[in-house]
């Protein structure tokens, strides 16, 4: 298991921009949401679209995130807000809402295949036609690999490899032990190289 | 493998990264009741448009149509203002400080400049019935060389007529741009009782300050309406600061004439 893939580890950074927006909620949510909005809005709409397939219905859902969290701020004095990690409690909300859109179905992490198998483009930028087919066909493969992983593997190989977060973040974001979240994101890694051996 | 297992990571999220569309700030800042809303009210130039959020007001404006404004608004802010659907109570602080009333007043400078805020908070003090040159302003903020800048940041100003950027005069008195018009902004110095045709007719005959014997001290001509409109006998023109000076007359504390 730890026979490991050298210099993987992906660029993980403290979430330095969400230590100052904390300190900025703690002193006024009002003035200071807007910014958090602006912050996150990318990302967040990403992790949705990613889990959900489907661009506007993530859109919908990160829209409720950050309803939820402003909601949730109310509510809490200044040191709690103050000590918050922001990214990883938005990320928190925002899998827990994903997993309520989903709710009954199997969760379509990365469900983005049109009916005839093709890959629906979800994102902004459109690959160049050359590299096209090479590109779909790959990151198809990935979105399949992440799809066969059980839940709490998904989560956690999702929430490193894909979304960067560090272990300390996941495990905040999870409500996971630390040694719990970097077992699973291992074997999520693990897991899906060989599902793409498999493949190829 | 692993060269190609990272390529196919980095090339699944290059190719699943999204961008929020370019209204969600907005749509969901306003289901949390947070975004820019705005309403039309009366003025001494007619009715104006004006925005908030809950950093204060955020625009006063002049336009054709909603359509106009919301256009101008999100050229100027990036961000999207949606007409008013509640009358809060800053409404009502705008309403009376609109009609002429003192109200303190929350005012969204955020996409302003540091030195833009400190032109705008500078002509904030300037009181109804007087007028500074722009080169005064430059001065008070101990950029006395930046005058034309100052121009440009009282161009700039969101919030018109609630930061009285109409206040602030070229030095010959003659009134200079405005956002509404420089016919507007004599009006507005005129509404406020100031004498801008006589005050102009001053600095033409090279009239800079005014010296008052009786209070020992020495004026620029716009320090206040009654200077000018009470036609003091006593009162003595003046063309410079060393004439002022001479006469062992002072600097007023109210306009500061010169340099402290």
């Amino acid at each position: 298991m730890t026979a490991a893939l050298p210099n993987f580890e992906p660029v993980t950074s403290v979430d330095e921009v969400g230590e100052l927006l904390a300190h900025a909620l703690a002193d006024d949510v009002d003035l200071a949401f807007e910014q958090v909005v602006r912050t996150y809005q990318d990302r967040i709409v990403s992790v949705a679209a990613r889990a959900l397939g489907d661009r506007q219905r993530a859109e919908e859902v990160a829209q409720d995130v950050f309803v939820r969290a402003y909601r949730a701020l109310q509510t809490y004095d200044r040191p709690r807000i103050r000590k918050l990690r922001l990214r990883s409690w938005l990320y928190a909300i925002t899998l827990n809402l994903v997993r309520n859109a989903v709710r009954g179905k199997r969760l379509r992490t990365v469900a983005l295949e049109r009916d005839d198998g093709s890959p629906r483009p979800i994102a902004d930028s459109k690959p160049t036609p050359e590299s096209q087919i090479e590109t779909q066909t790959e990151w198809q493969l990935v979105g399949g690999a992440i799809a066969q992983l059980s839940p709490k593997l998904r989560d956690a190989f999702v929430l490193r490899y894909v979304e960067e977060l560090s272990y300390d973040e996941i495990a905040d974001a999870l409500s996971q032990p630390l040694g719990t979240v970097k077992a699973n994101a291992h074997r999520g890694l693990m897991n899906v190289r060989a599902f793409l051996e498999e493949q190829s | 493998m692993t060269e190609r297992l990272r390529r196919c990571l980095d090339d699944f999220c290059a190719n699943t990264q999204c961008t929020a569309s370019p209204e969600f700030t907005s749509e969901t800042l306003d289901r949390l009741g947070l975004a820019d809303r705005y309403t039309t009210l009366e003025s001494t130039i007619g009715p104006v448009y004006v925005a908030w959020n809950p950093r204060g007001v955020s625009a006063v404006r002049q336009a054709d149509d909603t359509e106009a404004f919301e256009r101008w608004f999100r050229k100027r802010f990036t961000r999207r203002a949606l007409p008013a659907t509640s009358n809060p109570a800053i409404v009502d602080d705008v309403r009376r400080a609109l009609a002429g009333e003192d109200v303190k007043l929350d005012i969204d400078l955020r996409d302003c400049t540091p030195f833009e805020a400190a032109v705008l908070h500078k002509a904030q003090e300037i009181p109804s019935g007087h007028a500074r040159p722009y080169a005064w302003v430059a001065r008070e903020i101990d950029r006395p060389r930046a005058v034309r800048a100052v121009g440009s940041a009282l161009a700039n100003n969101p919030v018109p007529l609630l930061i009285p950027c109409h206040r602030v005069v070229r030095s010959d008195y003659t009134s200079g741009e405005y956002v509404f018009g420089p016919a507007a902004k004599d009006a507005l110095l005129e509404h406020e009782g100031l004498h801008v045709h006589e005050i102009e007719a001053l600095a033409k005959r090279g009239i800079r300050y005014i010296g008052q014997p009786e209070d020992n001290c020495f004026c620029l001509p716009t320090c206040g309406p009654d200077l000018i409109a009470n036609h003091n006998p006593d009162n003595v023109e003046l063309h410079s600061v060393d004439e002022a000076l001479a006469m062992g007359l002072e600097p007023c504390t109210t306009c500061r004439p010169i340099a402290a």
